[in-house]
């Protein structure tokens, strides 16, 4: 799986930390989450869409291995 | 997020606390012999009256809570990431514990083995609370 979040927290012109605020997490899972170490549950993931505006797939992307 | 049998975030400090005096009471007794004379408990009389003293048992009861309190210890913001990472340091450190176990199985032997034994009895909790704060440092330190 692969993410766009970083640039849709460039779009929104948020920290790492104030997205983690946002959703109710800690910074460290936003990092992991960016850096494709972890993928969120779909709750954290619907709670991305919402303050992103836009649905999942556009900044979830499913790879060739998954 | 909920998470079960965890406790809260303060048993981080609680654990320290037990465990620092207990380490260094366990390691006196263990290396230099010391005993506390007001643990010795029975009089010697006969099989069924022996003699016991507990500063060995107080050091290592204090040591197992000390770690147990900072392993199980909720992160202030214990979220599914934390909750996962949780999951795979007990994971890693069941692994390397038997690894670590295995290995001087082979390697030592005798008395000597019952120090192995005793120290192993630690190791699942030391391993899992150093990989589980390693990884989260990671995270912490990488920014953007």
């Amino acid at each position: 799986m692969k993410n766009t979040i970083k640039v849709e927290r460039a779009i929104q012109n948020i920290t790492q930390q104030e997205l983690a605020e946002k959703i109710g997490v800690s910074r460290q899972t936003i990092n992991a989450i960016e850096s494709n170490k972890y993928v969120p549950s779909t709750v954290l993931a619907m709670k991305m869409a919402k303050l992103f505006g836009k649905p999942i797939e556009q900044f979830f992307k499913l790879e060739e291995d998954d | 997020m909920k998470s079960l049998l965890l406790l809260p975030p303060s048993y981080k400090k609680i654990g320290w606390l037990v465990l620092i005096p207990s380490l260094f009471l366990g390691i006196s007794v263990r290396f230099f012999d010391l005993q506390w004379k007001f643990l010795t408990l029975g009089k010697g009389k006969g099989i069924l009256d022996t003699k016991i003293n507990f500063t060995d048992e107080i050091a290592l009861t204090g040591i197992i809570l000390g770690l147990l309190f900072l392993a199980f210890a909720r992160e202030k913001q214990e979220d599914e990431f934390i909750y996962h990472t949780r999951l795979q340091s007990w994971q890693w450190s069941v692994l390397i514990n038997y690894g670590l176990l295995l290995v001087a199985t082979w390697v030592v032997h005798g008395l000597e083995y019952i120090d192995v034994m005793m120290y192993n009895m630690l190791t699942v909790l030391i391993i899992f609370i150093i990989r589980f704060h390693w990884v989260l440092n990671r995270e912490k330190k990488s920014e953007q």
